[in-house]
């Protein structure tokens, strides 16, 4: 194990679930250091959904200005777990009002809300490849800038066209204009 | 009409089925020794080949697809002209609307037609993992497949697999033994306004499922050996494989 002081720099302020995958000695750990338990059984949500149900009840408590909350993890493993976290941020709008982001090896995804988005992608940690992804329906009209294959008013869909492997035009701005739902993703680079 | 089928069989030391192999570019999982014996037809897409070479050294020469396809920006050049050499045939598909996943399986429906093949299943190992948007890729690809082949497909990487029930009813034999703990019913394209299932531990009945409404995960079976899925839009269906 890590020096002591090294332990105490990484406890969280509280881990939440329905426990069936935490070892008993690391959740004893974790109570013993005084972060907070907090078991939620409940088997129509998962534990990530639940507990960012938790996450803005804290945020509301300690009245904190929060920008987004950033996810790690999510996007790799059993293939319903991938999906469980899209469908999180889709019931996320619900939950908070705050962005999520979600993060995991080279992947990050983003729900882009109906409206219009302006995204700065000049930070030098962008990686190669984006992408438009309409999970759950089709968008009937998408618009975008700043990528190497723009969207004019075009349907974006599964089985009509899914925008991968795509990229950026080198004008460090990426606009998406959506009329539903819009998963953006984007690499990181390593 | 209701479309019975077994997803794991091919996996099964003792399956009938006939099926077509496609490699795509991620960790070959162990399976690919068995499922490639059996096979009727083997292609890899553009980095399969790299996984294949990789995977197989010092015995390459048991491992040689029939066709490897792509825009070549991932394959190595020595991996090319390695199975090149082996008389593989290498065919370039360099349009950049379609996936090299899409581009090999339209390939291979030609060869399937060209030998007048009887084929049950085409099993894809890969494209589970990885980059995100590369995931998504190959679920569109199991939407646009419908237009390319009448063959359904399976795809499969680690312990998951995924497959695209069409609308109308489906029966599943899901007691191969090689079934693992969860599964999972996900309308990736649209919501599913009617779905009904039987045979797993939290059922449908005439639900309606789709993101931000419910979508069905960890789910698991009820132990009678069948799952039986019917829905009104295309729905993903995705299953553990055990270990």
């Amino acid at each position: 194990m890590c020096s002591s002081s090294l332990e105490q720099s990484f406890l969280p302020e509280f881990i939440s679930g329905d426990f069936d995958s935490i070892r008993p000695e690391v959740k004893e750990y974790y109570a013993v250091k005084g972060c907070e338990i907090i078991s939620t059984p409940d088997q129509d949500h998962t534990d990530f959904t639940k507990c960012l149900e938790l996450l803005q009840k804290k945020i509301e408590e300690k009245d904190l200005q929060v920008d987004v909350i950033v996810t790690l993890g999510g996007l790799g493993g059993r293939f319903d777990q991938i999906m469980a976290s899209v469908s999180t941020l889709f019931q996320a709008t619900c939950i908070t009002p705050v962005p999520i982001i979600i993060i995991q090896e080279e992947s990050l995804i983003y729900l882009l809300q109906p409206g219009k988005h302006k995204m700065h992608v000049d930070t030098g940690m962008e990686g190669d490849w984006c992408g438009l992804i309409p999970v759950g329906q089709s968008c009937n009209h998408v618009t975008t800038t700043g990528l190497k294959w723009n969207l004019t008013n075009n349907m974006l869909g599964f089985g009509t066209l899914v925008s991968t492997s795509n990229t950026y035009d080198g004008s460090g701005v990426v606009t998406v204009e959506t009329d539903h739902p819009l998963l953006w993703t984007m690499a990181i680079k390593n | 009409m209701e479309h019975a089928f077994t997803p794991l069989e091919p996996l099964l030391p003792t399956g009938k089925l006939k099926y077509c192999l496609v490699v795509l570019n991620q960790p070959l999982d162990k399976c690919v020794r068995h499922l490639w014996s059996k096979a009727l037809l083997r292609a890899c897409a553009d980095g399969g080949a790299n996984r294949l070479y990789d995977t197989m050294e010092g015995e390459r020469e048991s491992f040689l697809p029939e066709f490897i396809s792509g825009d070549f920006d991932s394959i190595r050049p020595e991996v090319k002209e390695y199975y090149a050499v082996k008389g593989c045939e290498i065919i370039s598909t360099p349009d950049q609307d379609h996936t090299d996943f899409t581009k090999c399986l339209e390939l291979l429906q030609k060869k399937i037609e060209e030998k007048d093949l009887q084929v049950d299943v085409i099993v894809t190992l890969g494209g589970l993992g990885g980059r995100f948007d590369q995931i998504m890729a190959s679920v569109s690809t199991l939407f646009q497949a419908t237009c390319i082949t009448p063959v359904p497909i399976i795809i499969i990487q680690e312990e998951s697999l995924i497959y695209l029930l069409q609308p109308g009813k489906h029966k599943m034999h899901v007691d191969t033994g090689m079934e693992g703990d969860w599964c999972g019913l996900i309308p990736v394209g649209q919501s599913c306004n009617h779905v009904t299932t039987t045979g797993l531990k939290w059922n449908l009945t005439n639900n309606m499922l789709g993101f931000g409404t419910l979508v069905s995960t960890s789910n698991t079976y009820d132990g009678s050996g069948v799952v039986t899925v019917e829905t009104d839009h295309p729905l993903l269906w995705t299953m553990a494989i055990k270990n």
